[in-house]
């Protein structure tokens, strides 16, 4: 609890800067007037508050602008390349942006694409919407897209589209509905496996957040219950996959070797690359559509640089439909869309529709997706399998914690060896620590080995769990000094990556050569 | 030096810097790359300022300041017209310091016992009786929570409301940090009392 004398010498420096109320001002005036000893104390900071302010400023730069934008350009590649990855906040807009123009806009729509109405078609192919750029993917979720064929459809994540193949090997689809949570191979576990320091996961982020922008345009959906899937995704997803574990062996070899011990060989990385030239700049022509009456395949051009634009200017109004839109949401309603196709047999046998309680399944026949123009990078598919049982194993590296002569030794295993760290107990810059808690014991450290890891987080290597000192500690500014602890650890672990591994730079502006 | 009538003469203008602001992050956004070097210009030097005097390491105010505007190139066109650019332009900044603290911290509590001398000292002993340099190397030894508000109110003149926008905390923290700063100064430059007090 503050004490009157501190609140007093509170308000005094507070008073000093002229940030107090009239009323205030007036108070601290009259204690003044009565009070030598405050007197002084408003003195005593004056002085420090004068001292400080003689500090000297830095020297102008005269290069500095021109070192910046030096380093700009040779970071424009790359900021291509990740800048498809809005913060959040935006996000949201974007995605209240699509949600009203998919509700209040429709016509727009018709200026974007070329006309296309020719019978049915034309009507199903109306408005479409790019229903992924709506879903907010994260790198996350094409990392997961990657490992595990799901993409999520909407932003609230309860409807997926699922990508297979049946046993004989042809393409099938459904997307499901639900909030089941299955356990995911996560982005952060891959990091975690591979070691990569925070610039290598830079790098690892625009390759991943590269494909964004091709992978929205990949599923549309428009207010007319129709989805149109391009059958490229399933390259994508292989190319995805590839590309990353291509940019991983450059960036840490023996993080990779372990995650796929059977390596890559020369010839499938040359494949890797040409997949991926052909995929980004073939045009998307072919989707297949599910639609209320039929399925069908067309092609059909989506204009999405146009498309952009347009959302751009409508961003700056979507924030007065934000009301009205909490309401609306893309959803596929299989249960009552596509439930006729299982009866009806008057539609098209060509795709086989399964219906499910929550999953809506179409086998795609093999003819359907002959004009796939990547070349086959099938051989690729085995390592995913073998490279995602292995990130989970390696994500996680537990360090011991032990006490030896002059402090607290951690070792823990990294990249095949063990690495000792001492806390030497003389160095230790504990100050704020031990202000938040005089009482605070450093080798109660030792405790926290005791501590079960949480199983998804990479956090877990350290072992500081929030709920360990949650028990023993109250005070918040202690906890805040443990989670900056915790932080310095991590920090210290990518760290050490960079001491030993200096290839990033050139893979950074070079990912795939 | 900044007085306080000089922080109030470049407070006036500020309602124009705003705006100014705005019609060029409106330029660039559409697309004028150029309007970026204008913004660049006119909070350089104030950026390296907060960076110099937070770090207390001539060495890295380019560096860091050469990150804080990338990131802002990287982002300024996502920028909402919600806040002052500035007030997200130095709360970057003071974000970027914090981590760089950090790892000099983390530098400074482990060493790696196989890696030899792979720690780098960033604080700099006060070599002379430059008072500048003395404050400024007392300013270093606070902890970052206290030392932030204390070098945006008193060497960048920052107002408590513009402090707790750009460091995201109330106002009433940002007072009461800034009181405790100036005491914990005063006991670190207390054996130089005589001199300088």
């Amino acid at each position: 609890m503050m004490s009157n004398d501190t609140m007093n010498r509170e308000l005094l420096s507070a008073y000093l800067d002229d940030e107090l109320s009239q009323s205030e001002k007036s108070e601290v005036e009259k204690l003044i007037q009565t009070s030598l000893e405050l007197r002084k104390q408003l003195e005593d900071l004056r002085k420090i508050k004068q001292l400080t302010q003689q500090v000297k400023r830095i020297p102008e730069s005269p290069f500095f602008e021109t070192r910046l934008m030096a380093a700009i350009e040779g970071e424009k590649v790359e900021t291509k390349r990740v800048s498809r990855w809005l913060p959040v906040t935006a996000l949201a807009i974007v995605t209240i942006a699509v949600m009203v123009m998919l509700k209040f806009n429709p016509d727009f729509v018709d200026q974007l694409w070329d006309q296309q109405k020719e019978a049915i078609a034309g009507f199903y192919k109306e408005n479409l919407q790019p229903v992924l750029y709506a879903a907010n993917l994260t790198n996350d979720d094409i990392f997961n897209f990657a490992f595990n064929n799901e993409l999520p459809l909407d932003n609230s994540r309860k409807q997926y589209l699922l990508l297979g193949y049946d046993d004989s090997g042809k393409e099938f689809f459904e997307i499901r509905t639900g909030d089941e949570k299955v356990k995911r191979k996560s982005y952060n576990e891959f990091i975690s496996a591979m070691n990569l320091n925070e610039q290598q996961k830079e790098s690892v982020d625009s390759i991943i957040g590269s494909y964004g922008e091709a992978l929205e345009s990949q599923v549309l959906v428009n207010d007319k219950n129709t989805v149109a899937i391009n059958p490229n995704l399933w390259n994508y997803r292989k190319a995805i996959f590839a590309d990353l574990l291509v940019a991983a062996e450059k960036l840490n070899i023996k993080g990779f070797n372990r995650i796929v011990p059977a390596g890559i060989t020369d010839n499938e990385k040359l494949r890797v690359v040409n997949a991926m030239q052909s995929l980004k700049t073939s045009p998307e022509g072919q989707y297949i559509f599910v639609t209320p009456d039929s399925v069908f395949a067309e092609s059909y051009q989506f204009n999405f640089e146009q498309y952009e634009k347009e959302l751009k200017e409508l961003e700056k109004n979507a924030k007065k439909y934000e009301e009205k839109i909490k309401q609306f949401a893309v959803n596929i309603r299989f249960d009552s869309t596509f439930r006729h196709f299982a009866v009806n047999e008057k539609l098209p046998r060509n795709f086989k529709i399964t219906i499910d309680s929550n999953i809506c399944r179409v086998d795609i026949p093999q003819n359907n997706i002959a004009e796939m123009r990547i070349p086959d990078i099938d051989s690729i598919g085995p390592l995913i399998e073998n490279a995602t049982n292995n990130i989970h194993f390696y994500a996680y590296k537990i360090p011991k914690v032990e006490r030896s002569k002059s402090g607290i030794k951690i070792e823990y295993y990294d990249n095949d060896s063990v690495h000792s760290y001492e806390v030497k107990l003389n160095t230790l810059n504990m100050d704020s620590l031990a202000e938040a808690n005089p009482g605070f014991d450093l080798y109660r450290l030792d405790e926290l080995k005791k501590v079960e890891p949480f199983d998804d987080s990479m956090l877990a290597k350290y072992q500081f769990d929030k709920d360990y000192y949650n028990r023993y500690f109250s005070e918040d500014d202690l906890k805040e000094q443990m989670e900056e602890l915790k932080r310095e650890l991590e920090q210290l672990s990518k760290e050490q990556q960079n001491w030993k591994i200096r290839v990033h730079k050139e893979v950074t502006k070079s990912p795939r050569k | 030096m900044v007085s306080n009538d000089k922080e109030k003469d470049l407070q006036q203008p500020q309602v124009l810097s705003i705006d100014d602001d705005y019609a060029i992050i409106r330029q660039f956004i559409d697309g004028d790359s150029s309007a970026f070097q204008i913004l660049v210009k006119r909070h350089k030097e104030k950026v390296r300022n907060i960076v110099y005097v937070t770090m207390n390491n001539s060495a890295l105010v380019d560096d860091i300041a050469q990150e804080v505007f990338i990131t802002v190139y990287k982002n300024l066109k996502y920028f909402r017209f919600e806040s002052q650019f500035t007030t997200w332009l130095y709360r970057i900044t003071v974000n970027r310091c914090k981590d760089y603290l950090r790892k000099m911290n983390v530098r400074k509590i482990f060493s790696p016992l196989e890696e030899g001398t792979e720690v780098t000292e960033y604080t700099t002993p006060a070599e002379n009786n430059d008072v500048s340099r003395i404050v400024m190397d007392a300013i270093s030894k606070l902890p970052a929570k206290l030392r932030m508000p204390l070098v945006l109110k008193d060497i960048e003149g920052f107002s408590y409301q513009e402090i707790s926008e750009t460091l995201k905390c109330e106002m009433g923290t940002v007072k009461s940090r800034i009181f405790r700063g100036r005491e914990r100064l005063k006991e670190i430059l207390q054996p130089l009392e005589r001199e300088l007090l």
